[in-house]
């Protein structure tokens, strides 16, 4: 039983890297440039790990992710928590959440280059309009979902508003607010590369444009594995955090 | 004089549209440190009632006054124990029943957990004061909101039909636990219940509860020493006089 997990999912990994072998490096029915093998990838991941550039652009993507992401926390989730106790707040801005939420983060590019010329900021502003929604509405909800009986307890216990608020309202709304850090995540990681390959001159993709462009596709594989490797982790950690929460 | 219902009317619309008239006129008087129970058939409005004196429901007309003038709304001067469990999931024991001492005395943590943990240890929940509450049972939990309520010293408790959920064994352990912390912390209860047997056990007045439309029916005094035994004659006649103004063949 224990056996067949272990074996199951490593299968379809094995075979899909035994085929890629056997049309790209084994039998050269594919051109490098068009499709590098499992081989010349080793070897542009081991180039760019021992030249410091893999890991220098690794760094540097998930620090706009992390400052992003932390300054779209800021704003949604002490937001999310008001407008989910008050309805007419809920209700003035509701127009404005539902027009701006459904622009895709890239729509964004634009005006982020305009406002903010090329590097880390103008980045971080997409991973932050990309994020801000979701957390933002996880948020709303999980705060409008919070048991009246346990809000009711708490005002027969003598806790005042300021108190209901930040000692029932949000640890209650902390399983749905970690649930839009998940969503946010992985938008922030899809925003950074998108706007890494437009206004950036760093992070991974800036990497997968640069190295496509100099013909060494190898590295561009090496960027996109490392994106899934990241995403994977957060995934993970994130697995651990939801563990933690019991209600 | 702790309480005073003063022509309390209350209606719900319901959901086709019909008005549901709850609360038809309701004037009640409660004593310092009486033990009431408000008994009726489901849809008497007994609940409404409490969550009307509590202050987590207003009156459409009428009101009710305590001890510091008119309730507008919840308080810490009248405790509430919910039918459904109210601990706060997140929190231990210990964290929930201390809850509202900080509240109140925000700048003495440290005295409140003491009095907490004192507390707990002389109701025998010591073992349990770091546990969080899916990790109880559901007599447990009741006991817990029970003693987080008493612990603010409030001078009214509001109990909605607490053990409803529990079975009769523990149901009777926690109706003879509740006799005692009533007595020791001095404190009116006003307990709302649909079961004769748990009335007629407990309380010192029963008022007894009509619906369509909600209204007082009946008091009923019960004389009997404590601790009452359910076998006695006494109980058994008392309890059929509640049973006969309640109108059995009424109730659901």
């Amino acid at each position: 039983m224990n056996k067949k997990k272990i074996i199951i999912p490593i299968l379809l990994p094995v075979i899909v890297l035994i085929f890629w072998y056997a049309i790209t490096d084994g039998l050269g029915l594919i051109t490098p440039y068009v499709l590098p093998g499992p081989i010349e990838v080793c070897q542009s991941a081991f180039t760019a790990i021992i030249n410091g550039k893999l890991l220098k652009d690794t760094i540097d993507t998930l620090f706009k992710v992390f400052l992003g992401l932390i300054l779209a926390s800021i704003v949604a989730i002490p937001l999310g928590v008001v407008l989910g106790s008050s309805e007419t707040l809920e209700d003035l801005c509701s127009v404005v959440i539902s027009i701006l939420r459904p622009i895709p983060p890239v729509a964004w590019i634009p005006f982020s280059i305009l406002w903010f010329g090329i590097g880390t900021v103008p980045a971080v502003f997409i991973i932050f309009m990309g994020c801000v929604f979701p957390i933002l509405v996880y948020t709303l909800d999980g705060v409008k979902r919070t048991p009246k009986v346990l809000v009711e307890a708490a005002q027969t216990l003598g806790a005042n508003r300021w108190n209901v608020l930040r000692r029932i309202i949000l640890p209650s709304a902390v399983p749905y607010i970690v649930s839009g850090l998940k969503v946010g995540v992985s938008i922030a990681l899809m925003c950074t590369i998108s706007a890494e390959m437009i206004g950036s001159s760093s992070g991974l993709g800036y990497l997968i444009l640069t190295s496509t462009n100099l013909f060494d596709t190898g590295t561009t594989v090496v960027g996109m594995l490392t994106i899934g490797i990241i995403g994977i982790i957060f995934d993970y950690m994130f697995r651990k955090v939801q563990d933690q929460i019991f209600w | 004089m702790v309480i005073q219902v003063k022509n309390v009317n209350k209606s719900f619309k319901q959901e086709d549209g019909d008005i549901l008239h709850v609360l038809d006129n309701i004037n009640l008087d409660i004593k310092d440190r009486e033990f009431i129970c408000l008994l009726g058939p489901s849809g008497c409005g007994k609940t409404t009632l409490l969550r009307i004196i509590a202050g987590l429901d207003e009156p459409d007309s009428g009101e009710v006054n305590d001890s510091a003038g008119l309730i507008k709304g919840p308080s810490r001067d009248r405790g509430f124990i919910f039918q459904q469990y109210s601990l706060f999931p997140w929190m231990t024991v210990l964290d929930n029943v201390v809850f509202g001492l900080n509240m109140c005395y925000p700048d003495k943590k440290e005295e409140n957990l003491e009095s907490a943990k004192r507390y707990l240890q002389r109701v025998g929940l010591e073992d349990f004061q770091n546990s969080y509450p899916y990790q109880l049972s559901g007599g447990m939990k009741q006991r817990v909101a029970i003693i987080r309520s008493l612990l603010n010293h409030t001078p009214v408790q509001l109990m909605d039909e607490p053990f409803s959920a529990l079975d009769m064994q523990t149901r009777h352990t926690l109706q003879e636990q509740l006799i005692g912390v009533w007595k020791r912390f001095d404190t009116t209860i006003v307990f709302v219940t649909h079961d004769v047997d748990e009335a007629v056990f407990l309380a010192d007045k029963v008022v007894v509860m009509d619906k369509n439309p909600g209204r007082v029916k009946d008091i009923v005094s019960i004389d009997l020493e404590r601790p009452r035994k359910r076998e006695s004659t006494e109980f058994l006649k008392i309890q059929e006089e509640v049973m006969e103004s309640l109108g059995v063949h009424d109730m659901e």
